[in-house]
């Protein structure tokens, strides 16, 4: 048995994936909280009971999102860049391009066929675009942010909606509803406005076939729609996009224990 | 805050020279308090990289560089309070900050009639007249001195303007230099003009011919001693070049200058010799391509190097272009020789660009050093405050990727067989400002750099597979 | 589509709609069209080339996308939305640009509009930051080069009396432009401040004499106006850079105020300086250029040699158009991250203090859904001043 953890601390929330010899055994995700620490340490409890092994059977641990230099037991940080392309790349190995929509930012990397790393890009500071908008509107409507991509794609009427940044879009929004415009008309606009802002984001890189959409904001159907719409093609979406960077860290964990197996330094790793 | 300065540990330079940089700023502030005190020799605001360092050194005039006394507030981390100050006279916290900075200070002072409480060394001395040029590409500086005019109204300003040709890849600028220089040989008469009546004293065209002199002079030297950069293991990167930019900058015409570089050349050359390198294990070779130094955070270049990678060149504060590869038309006068230079400082890409089609001058220097100096990616920064230096950086990496593929790679072709291709370098954009430490995120940042780092490593191992 | 018998303010409101359509429609009839941005290019030279210049628009109802792979979101606004809209081929009737050195995120800029846009002719005007003699020397060299550049694009010679002669017309149509303000006069103003910027507005998408002719219409039309649209509201003069969206006047107007004048681009920053005639007609649009048009962007020297002193000398203008118009209040609007103006705004401030005019301070980002939320404090001031 060699187990290997992935774990991703992200800005809003956490995920941990527990995997022996990549096979899937335990997953786990929660709010991120104030204590990345405390965080990292619950994740790592719920797993371990979840595959009923102790701490010790861990053979090693990648942490990886905003957070990971926290995770006090991590053997190694890789930054969830790395760990999506990883994962995608082994779900999904045709894939060139990957938009992460993440709390904090949207993110496009371009990968090879091998799931390495080519290139690149971060939404802007200024420019937003991160799927937190998501999160905003779902708050602001007082709906389930499960439903609002099928509620998106219930709209009757075009509305214009402009910014994609989480501050501006809440103040436009609650303009918007004091204007009479429906739930459904609003949140179409939104999912529009914001996949155009990290559609263009990732024109900026350059779109290499094939395309996928991974991070929180990508269980979102009405965004994986309006991306694929402006793409002109299928996207690739896992089945649960927001573990995904905890997959692949669980992934890169597993690659880095065979690589040092196959030195003989098996005994190292073990401890 | 000064407690807190104490205990902040010193950046590590990688050369002595670099090290020695802190205290000679520490002494040109301190400096200029004690001659506002005397009241001997007269003090003037002003900009760098206006090519009039000679004239102001000839009329034994003292620069305050008010670009610089920002930076230090800013790399002391204490600018925020000045910053506040000029946004509640009502000045916008998305404009310049530099100029927020001073502005806000400026008021401050002007209001107390004495320094700011623990003004950064010392504060920034009352200035006797301020000497502002937008050139081209600076509106905050065409706009600074007057906002802080409404503070000190009896203080005179003098406005030159410095313009350049615009490359255009349609027409030879030589064209049109013919009329640039002449505006340009005017503005600096001007200025003559006007520092003789502030000072009351006539200028001495021979010492202004020693000054413009000793500036080529070092102008040559730098590049060389720069060049010297390209060694590997690089033996000083971009952190050190952000303190070298000091004698540079701000004390370009004289030999204090020229002794700086003569000491620094001969370090770099022995630590070549040594194969003394910034670090032990180099591993990536990185291109400043873009943007000003976050001046509070300089301590990311020592976090570039923590992870194997080194800057042997950057754009920014490469204020001089080597004099004989400039072509510049012979001139007894100094002041028509410092208006040829200047022209032919901007223009200096402009020929070697005409020839690569999609090229830009811009785009052109960040090749000649990428391969000059090696590199394997490019790091910039935008600045979200200042327009001058940070607008355009996103359309040159798109420009350079265009137009530059420099990497062998293997891709997975589409029935599986591996294929040979070329790809661009990777690149970073970094966003934070020059001196608004609310615009910055160590872990953001540090995040960025970390994905950068294994950018270039994958890259480096797909690089390898293909040789 | 140029419908002979639309005329006058419904001839306006289509073009407005469709701003563009006409020099679309010319293009298609083998007319050359030069876009510029700004106010500080001598669309005299355009007409006496033969081209129409058409001032280029920003959108404030359509997102910035493309435009930001292109180019810094530290960009100001408008600049963004211009370049934006040309890469979406909102534009793409153009067979030229000309970019004046009028502010960093324009200069900064022109290597991304040149390349991306890849027109047959692109020019950039480097115009003085100084008004000095030395300055007028120079930028009489370089509208010189600037005439010359138009003269290979269109083949042929543009001689002093063809600018003389563009002069004539553009003038002609700043004279028109300034007896359309006149309707603004009146304690009922007989022309919303939303209508004469429409029209203002579509008058530079047009070649010049059909802007002449469309404002002899409107001119005709309000005369016989019976019903006025104007509130008895204070009064408001709009200040800043280029206004070019109408979302703030439609806010003060539909909060019972009237807005009557501007010191604005595109408004009488623009119209009101006309070139003066009788002299050599490069001189003529150097003088124009340079020192009649009032920019935070050129440095005057203080002659004063006071704080008071240089404020009278730098905004006087605003002062004498709030005047004239009898003037209630202003409303001062600056971009985000515009360095000229933004530099200026205390010292704005100050002046109105000086000549005793309220005035509210809005910084924009000219988005139509942030200039929706100005309207709680442009309602707070009008009831203020009211």
């Amino acid at each position: 048995m060699s187990y290997c953890l992935g774990i991703d601390i992200g800005s809003a929330y956490s995920k941990g994936v527990l995997m022996d010899d990549r096979e899937l055994r335990a997953s786990y995700y929660c709010l991120s909280g104030g204590d990345f620490r405390l965080t990292a340490d619950k994740i790592k409890k719920e797993l371990l009971s979840q595959a009923d092994i102790t701490s010790k059977d861990i053979s090693r641990t990648v942490a990886t999102g905003y957070g990971s230099k926290m995770v006090a037991f991590a053997d190694k940080e890789i930054t969830d860049i790395s760990c999506h392309s990883k994962a995608i790349s082994t779900l999904f190995p045709s894939v060139k391009t990957i938009v992460d929509f993440g709390d904090l930012y949207s993110k496009v990397f371009l990968i090879d066929g091998k799931g390495n790393l080519l290139n690149f890009l971060l939404s802007g500071k200024c420019a937003g675009g991160s799927a937190r908008v998501l999160k905003v509107m779902a708050k602001v409507l007082q709906v389930n942010i499960e439903n609002l991509g099928d509620l998106s794609f219930k709209a009757k009427k075009d509305i214009e909606f402009n910014t994609g940044c989480a501050v501006f879009a809440e103040s436009e929004v609650i303009s918007r509803v004091a204007e009479g415009f429906a739930k459904e008309d609003l949140l179409a606009a939104i999912h529009k406005a914001l996949s155009a802002q990290c559609y263009s984001l990732a024109e900026r890189l350059g779109i290499e076939r094939d395309f996928a959409l991974t991070g929180g904001g990508a269980r979102n159907k009405g965004l994986i729609k309006a991306m694929g719409d402006l793409a002109g093609m299928d996207v690739h979406v896992p089945d649960a996009p927001h573990m995904t960077a905890a997959l692949g860290a669980a992934i890169l964990a597993d690659e880095a224990l065979k690589r040092l197996e196959v030195r003989g330094q098996n005994f190292f790793v073990d401890k | 805050m000064a407690e807190e300065q104490k205990k902040k540990k010193k950046r590590r330079t990688a050369t002595k020279a670099a090290s020695s940089i802190g205290p000679m700023v520490k002494d040109f502030i301190v400096g200029t308090n004690r001659i506002r005190a005397e009241g001997k020799q007269k003090l003037a605001f002003t900009f760098i990289v206006c090519h009039h360092e000679e004239i102001l050194r000839a009329m034994d005039v003292v620069p305050i560089w008010t670009e610089n006394f920002a930076g230090i507030c800013g790399a002391k981390r204490d600018a925020e309070r000045f910053l506040e100050r000029a946004e509640s006279l009502g000045f916008s916290r998305s404009l310049c900050t530099y100029a927020l900075c001073g502005i806000g200070f400026d008021h401050w002072r002007e209001e107390l009639g004495e320094m700011p409480p623990d003004a950064p060394w010392g504060g920034m001395a009352r200035p006797d007249f301020m000497i502002s040029t937008g050139q081209i590409l600076c509106d905050p500086r065409a706009k600074w001195y007057q906002a802080s005019q409404q503070y000190m109204p009896d203080v005179p300003i003098y406005n030159m303007d410095m313009p350049y040709p615009l490359y255009d890849r349609t027409a030879d600028h030589r064209e049109v230099l013919g009329y640039y220089h002449k505006y340009v040989v005017k503005e600096l008469r001007g200025l003559i003009d006007f520092l003789e009546k502030q000072t009351g004293k006539k200028m001495d065209y021979d010492k202004l011919e020693e000054r413009v002199e000793l500036s080529d002079k070092t102008w040559n030297l730098i590049h060389e001693t720069y060049e010297l950069r390209s060694a590997s293991p690089c033996p000083m990167g971009t952190g050190d070049a952000m303190n070298t930019m000091v004698p540079m900058c701000f004390m370009m015409a004289t030999q204090e200058t020229y002794d700086f570089f003569t000491g620094l050349n001969k370090e770099l050359k022995e630590k070549i010799a040594k194969k003394e390198g910034v670090i032990e294990n180099e591993k990536y070779r990185l291109l400043w391509g873009g943007g000003l130094p976050s001046w509070f955070a300089l301590t990311d270049f020592n976090y570039f190097n923590s992870k194997g990678a080194v800057f042997p060149a950057e754009t920014t504060y490469r204020m001089v272009t080597p004099l004989d590869e400039m072509d510049l038309p012979e001139t007894s006068d100094p002041v028509e020789h410092l208006a040829w230079r200047w022209l032919g400082y901007w223009t200096f890409w402009y020929d070697k660009a005409r020839k690569r089609p999609g090229s830009e001058p811009d785009v052109e220097r960040l090749i000649n050093y990428i391969e000059t100096y090696d590199i394997d990616g490019v790091v910039m920064h935008e600045a979200f405050s200042c327009r001058t230096w940070h607008v355009g950086l996103i359309w040159q990496l798109h420009q350079l990727a265009k137009i530059y593929k420099p990497i062998p790679v293997l891709y997975l072709g589409k029935d599986g067989k591996q294929e040979t291709g070329h790809r661009e370098l990777p690149s970073l954009i970094l966003e934070s400002d020059i001196i608004d430490i609310s615009s910055y995120s160590e872990v953001d940042t540090r995040n960025r750099i970390d994905a950068f780092i294994e950018t270039l490593e994958s890259v480096a191992k797909d690089k390898a597979s293909v040789s | 589509m140029n419908d002979k018998k639309v005329k006058g303010l419904s001839k306006v409101e289509n073009y407005y709609q469709h701003y563009g359509l006409r020099a679309g429609e010319l293009n298609k009839e083998g007319e050359k069209v030069i876009g510029y941005i700004c106010s500080f290019v001598p669309v005299e030279i355009i007409t006496a080339a033969g081209c129409i210049p058409f001032r280029i628009k920003g959108d404030v109802h359509e997102p910035i996308t493309k435009g930001d792979n292109l180019m810094e979101t530290i960009v100001c606004p408008l600049v963004r939305s211009y370049f934006d809209l040309c890469l979406k081929g909102r534009y793409d009737f153009l067979s030229g640009i000309v970019i004046p050195h009028a502010c960093d995120s324009m200069v900064r800029g022109y290597s991304a509009w040149n390349y991306s846009l890849d027109l047959p002719y692109s020019y950039f005007l480097n115009i003085p930051s100084v008004v000095k003699e030395s300055s007028f020397e120079f930028f009489n060299a370089e509208l010189n080069n600037y005439r010359r550049g138009l003269e290979r694009f269109v083949g042929k010679e543009i001689s002093d009396d063809d600018i003389a002669g563009a002069i004539r017309l553009h003038n002609n149509n700043r004279e028109k432009a300034k007896a359309l303000y006149e309707f603004t006069k009146p304690e009922v103003p007989l022309i919303s401040g939303t209508e004469l910027r429409k029209v203002l507005a579509v008058g530079l998408s047009l070649p010049i004499s059909e802007s002449n002719q469309l404002f002899d219409e409107v001119l005709t039309e309000i005369k016989e106006r019976k019903a006025s649209p104007g509130k008895k509201g204070p009064r408001i003069l709009i200040d800043g850079a280029c206004i070019d969206n109408y979302s703030i006047m439609e806010i003060v107007e539909g909060l019972e105020a009237d807005v009557v004048t501007d010191t604005v681009c595109t408004g009488t920053r623009d119209y009101w300086p006309e070139a003066d005639t009788g002299i050599d007609p490069i001189d003529a649009l150097a003088i124009r250029y340079l020192d009649k048009i009032n920019c935070p962007k050129t440095y005057r020297e203080n002659r004063p040699g006071t704080f008071e002193g240089d404020i009278a000398d730098r905004f006087g203008d605003i002062g004498a158009r709030a005047e004239e118009f009898n003037v209630d209040g202003a409303i001062l609007l600056v971009y985000k991250f515009c360095d000229p103006f933004g530099f200026e705004v205390p010292a704005r401030k100050a002046y109105y203090e000086s000549v005793g005019i309220p005035l509210l301070c809005l910084e924009s980002e000219y988005s139509a859904g942030t200039i929706g939320q100005l309207k709680t404090r442009i309602q707070a001031f009008l009831e203020m001043i009211g």
